[in-house]
């Protein structure tokens, strides 16, 4: 019963069932295995991203820059196989390795250059993408724009076991590992501390430096794995792959309960806020709304979910304020 | 504020949001339980009670809103509105091949009959045709062709036109010169026939005419007035540009009028615009196809699947349908109607 009530997920979990359930009576394809499949294999690297996410925005701060991250480790992943014709043994975990490392220099301009996570990152977007354009096999041979990748290692990535998508297990690896390293790690409660506290951290001995550029490195490599779900799908990479998606995977964590404050939440929301996106994305479409519509209808959930989170901040502060 | 009424506090509180979250799952369960036995139960039948009236649905999932796919659409809602019982979505890609994917999946899971899709990358949106064979939908391609065999692919025929782009360039050139290329972003194999179309036809009709430059400029018309500028920085003497669409041509013939440049400009589509701008000289011509018409053609193929039962699984080979067109120039602008153009 303690853990139900220290839960903060559970108006999202029934505001999700409240969705499904509108969206499975007003249209008939909605109700369906199928339907379920797809959401999972159209959203599973989303909840990666979110879960990834989550880590930077705990700190209080936030990471604009996964979906130049997610190119780049496409790109290098495109280069590689078609370009120099490694096997996936080795591209697979050099794109992971590239990703991380982007995500741990984001972490060094935020520690050791100081600058503001948002600068930082939206930096590091820029110039991210940059790189993906400049080392872009695609612009350098045309030709291999039109080849698919036929790699079996990179494309078991796009396997099934029933209606689930090996995307979907992955995600729920990667979300279990997250929530034990928050819920019951050293490391995790550190970054709780200085999420809630930076100062307070510092002085009680928490290497903040150190927790700053692992979350960012974290974020990285989720952005690499949902990379490599990607590019196994699509048996290719785009220069312009990723592009927008970091507002996505913001959008779910913070739908999941990830206060931008800093030091509240977990990773079980994000997953959630992620297939919520994906069900209302799938299900308008479903139910005949217009595609100019929908980005309207995500802004305003996303509206609705950073004005509860606000909500909930001043909730919080007013117990300290009415003083003991 | 004493300990005891803090946990009051709390207590209170959190009945407060036991109770709203209860009530919400009331409703959810309520409804939930309205729609599953309401309908079908995770068996995807549509529950329809009569035979009589067969309905079809068919979608285009387009790279993301311009002047061609909009006409396109116009088109085949002109056709399809007069079917009965045909329904028809249009779908904006946002010009990402992941979006696409995404929402074939949708439509295919939707149950439509036929898909016409204008792929965002030829490669990755194989897989997803193939699945919609897998499910007997047939696929038709507009414009941009994909490396996955599919019902039809309804195209503007782009090597054969871009020859003849070569031919009318040269001669224009009279024989000599510089040229530079405004090229669309790869992965589309569109960009390969227009191009590879160009080059051979400049190497068979003219070799003496240069091509100096090959620079993307991603379709834009912006986009393609920087690539320009850049490119005559590196080459003052150039005489000709051939933009693989009219909307990069138009951004060249932008700054070939900003800085007072005779250039011998072509374009590809044949846009309302740049019919306007060779009437008005500054554009030297591009291929012209009725782009209207090749949504009519691309939505007659699909009422005859659609309505014939014809699966994807039927398909011996990849069709194709290559549109008439016209060489553009002052000479022959005149003969495109005003209806014609989109």
């Amino acid at each position: 019963m303690k853990i139900w009530t220290r839960l903060p997920n559970r108006e999202l979990v029934l505001f999700f069932l409240v969705t499904v359930a509108i969206f499975s009576f007003f249209s008939g394809s909605f109700r369906t295995t199928g339907n379920l499949e797809n959401i999972l294999v159209g959203f599973s690297h989303m909840g990666i991203l979110a879960v990834g996410q989550a880590f930077p925005i705990l700190l209080g701060g936030i990471d604009l820059s996964v979906g130049s991250i997610l190119a780049v480790a496409g790109m290098i992943g495109f280069d590689a196989f078609l370009i120099y014709s490694l096997p996936g043994q080795i591209v697979v975990p050099l794109m992971l390795v590239a990703a991380t490392l982007a995500g741990a220099v984001n972490g060094l301009l935020i520690v050791h250059a100081r600058l503001q996570p948002f600068i930082a990152t939206l930096a590091t977007m820029a110039a991210y993408r940059g790189v993906t354009y400049a080392i872009s096999g695609r612009q350098i041979f045309p030709d291999l724009a039109t080849k698919s990748i036929d790699d079996d290692f990179l494309l078991s990535f796009d396997n099934y076991i029933g209606h689930f998508p090996y995307a979907f297990f992955l995600l729920i690896l990667v979300a279990v590992v997250a929530q034990l390293v928050l819920s019951f790690t050293k490391f995790g409660r550190d970054l709780y501390t200085v999420g809630g506290n930076l100062e307070a951290a510092r002085l009680s001995g928490i290497k903040v430096g150190r927790a700053i550029i692992i979350s960012y490195a974290i974020s990285g490599f989720c952005a690499g794995l949902s990379a490599l779900v990607l590019v196994s799908r699509m048996t290719t990479s785009q220069e312009n792959l990723g592009i927008g998606i970091e507002l996505s995977a913001i959008a779910a964590a913070i739908i999941g309960g990830v206060s931008l404050q800093g030091g509240i939440g977990n990773v079980i929301g994000p997953v959630i806020g992620a297939f919520l996106m994906g069900v209302i994305l799938i299900g308008l479409n479903l139910v005949g709304i217009t595609t100019y519509a929908q980005p309207v209808l995500t802004g305003t959930i996303l509206l609705g979910a950073v004005y509860y989170d606000r909500v909930l901040v001043l909730r919080r502060a007013r117990p300290a304020e009415a003083g003991l | 504020m004493t300990q005891k009424d803090k946990a009051l506090l709390t207590i209170g509180g959190n009945r407060r949001e036991v109770l709203t979250g209860l009530a919400l799952g009331a409703v959810a369960v309520g409804t939930g339980a309205a729609g599953i036995l309401g309908g079908g139960v995770l068996t995807g039948s549509k529950g329809r009670a009569y035979a009589a009236d067969k309905a079809y649905k068919m979608a285009f999932i387009q790279f993301q809103p311009h002047t061609v796919s909009t006409a396109w659409a116009k088109g085949i809602k002109e056709v399809l509105d007069i079917q009965p019982g045909i329904t028809f979505q249009l779908l904006d890609g946002q010009a990402k091949a992941d979006v696409q994917i995404s929402l074939m999946d949708t439509v295919i899971n939707d149950g439509v009959n036929v898909i016409f899709v204008q792929p965002v990358d030829s490669v990755g949106i194989a897989p997803s045709i193939k699945k919609a064979a897998r499910a007997g939908i047939p696929v038709i391609t507009l414009n941009i062709d994909s490396t996955a065999e599919h019902a039809a692919h309804v195209e503007m025929n782009h090597y054969y036109g871009a020859i003849e782009i070569a031919k009318a360039m040269g001669k224009m050139l009279g024989g000599k010169g510089n040229v530079a290329i405004l090229n669309a972003p790869p992965g589309i194999i569109i960009r390969d026939q227009r191009t590879n179309g160009f080059v051979d036809g400049m190497k068979k009709n003219y070799p003496d005419i240069q091509i100096v430059a090959d620079q993307v400029a991603d379709w834009d018309r912006k986009k393609a007035q920087d690539v320009l500028t850049t490119i005559l920085t590196a080459n003052p003497d150039l005489n000709g540009v051939y933009g693989v669409n009219d909307s990069m041509a138009l951004g060249a013939m932008d700054v070939a009028k900003s800085k007072g440049l005779k250039l011998v400009i072509f374009g590809n589509d044949g846009e309302k615009d740049a019919l306007e701008a060779i009437e008005a000289g500054d554009l030297a011509g591009t291929q012209y196809t009725d782009v209207f018409q090749q949504g009519r053609f691309a939505a007659a193929a699909a009422t005859v699947l659609a309505t014939g039962g014809v699966p994807a699984t039927a398909f011996t080979a990849q069709g194709h349908l290559l549109m008439p067109y016209v060489i553009a120039t002052k000479d022959t602008v005149g003969s495109i109607q005003a209806y014609q153009r989109w």
